[in-house]
């Protein structure tokens, strides 16, 4: 009798696990899709086509990445430079910027799914007044691996001026700007943008770091 | 080079102040954030985001007292439900307590601020703020 209720108590405890997995599961899944339905895009597909939006038009794409030199983390220097031949994302971000912080976990993931194409993330930190320790908290809370670059003031004025946060540039394997966005897109957005990257500019180079 | 100017997302409706000479008066500061958008409030729920501040330039006419700010409404951005944020939207107004001495001034400054919209947020800003006081 009492192995029985003793079973019966482990079958009950065994099926609202498997219920709270499904449900945690399902709760994500709808989370998902109201970030999708709300993700706005603030620059047109095509250039040229952002009447009255001078300041959000992607006046970068089809030129050359312009180079900098920045201190990491741990004040080393680190040029763009140093990342030629390979596929690399230039993300713009800030510690006071919530849609920035939403990206970046997807892009530690998405480094990772790419390494092997030579894919590479810079995000440079536009946030002069934060200090490096807050803004190595907020990379480390958003489990970023890739390195964060610390902006000097220049770096901006030179990738056309950042008016808007997150500012994403896509710089193929020649150095060239293939995409620029401005603005929290979905992460599928961001990995065709990605995969558009790497097929750009010749894929056989696999040079680089 | 200077710059072009930069876009503002909050405006600010200059009043004429009619004030008593030599006594506290309050004087109401009252800005709009552009429709869409949304700025911290003056006491944001994180350590990281840019309050809203009211910064003003020291003057022997009129001597300004600490502001008072509204309490913002809670907000979220829809990809973040978790993250609440305390923000101003639409019309809000700051309480500016003054002493005045007798004539006409006026007090300048700027509200620094930073906004965003549901998807988007853009740097800093200050709005320059002129205080047309005229004391009796």
């Amino acid at each position: 009798m009492r192995r029985a209720s003793i079973l019966g108590v482990m079958v009950v405890g065994i099926a609202l696990l498997l219920w709270a997995g499904w449900h945690n599961l399902r709760e994500r899944k709808l989370a998902m899709q109201k970030a999708r339905e709300n993700q706005v895009v603030l620059i047109p597909d095509k250039a040229g086509q952002a009447e009255g939006e001078d300041d959000l038009a992607p006046k970068m794409r089809g030129k050359q990445a312009p180079n900098f030199t920045l201190k990491n983390l741990d004040g080393k220097k680190v040029s763009l430079d140093d990342y030629k031949g390979r596929p690399v994302l230039i993300n713009f971000w800030a510690t006071w910027c919530g849609p920035c912080k939403v990206e970046m976990p997807w892009f530690e993931q998405l480094r990772n799914q790419y390494a092997a194409q030579g894919f590479e993330i810079l995000g440079l930190a536009d946030d002069a007044d934060a200090g490096k320790d807050a803004i190595a908290k907020v990379a480390q809370k958003s489990g970023v691996t890739y390195p964060i670059l610390l902006t000097d003031g220049k770096v901006q004025d030179a990738y056309g001026g950042l008016d808007v946060l997150p500012m994403s540039f896509y710089v193929d394997r020649k150095g060239t700007i293939v995409e620029q966005t401005a603005g929290l897109g979905s992460k599928d957005q961001i990995e065709a943008n990605i995969k558009k990257t790497i097929a750009s500019g010749g894929a056989t180079e696999t040079g680089g770091l | 080079m200077p710059g072009p100017k930069p876009k503002q997302y909050v405006t600010y409706q200059s009043d004429q102040h009619d004030l008593e000479a030599g006594k506290r008066e309050v004087v109401e500061l009252h800005f709009r954030v552009a429709e869409g958008y949304h700025v911290n409030s003056h006491t944001p729920k994180s350590e990281l985001l840019i309050p809203t501040a009211l910064h003003l330039d020291s003057s022997t006419d009129v001597k300004a007292l600490p502001a008072e700010y509204p309490a913002g409404t809670l907000y979220n951005f829809s990809f973040n439900p978790s993250e609440k944020l305390d923000v101003y939207t639409g019309e809000f107004t700051v309480r500016l307590p003054v002493v005045a001495q007798a004539g006409a001034h006026a007090l300048t400054g700027s509200l620094h601020y930073q906004a965003c919209d549901k998807a988007a947020c853009y740097p800093p800003r200050s709005l320059p703020v002129q205080i047309a006081v005229t004391a009796k």
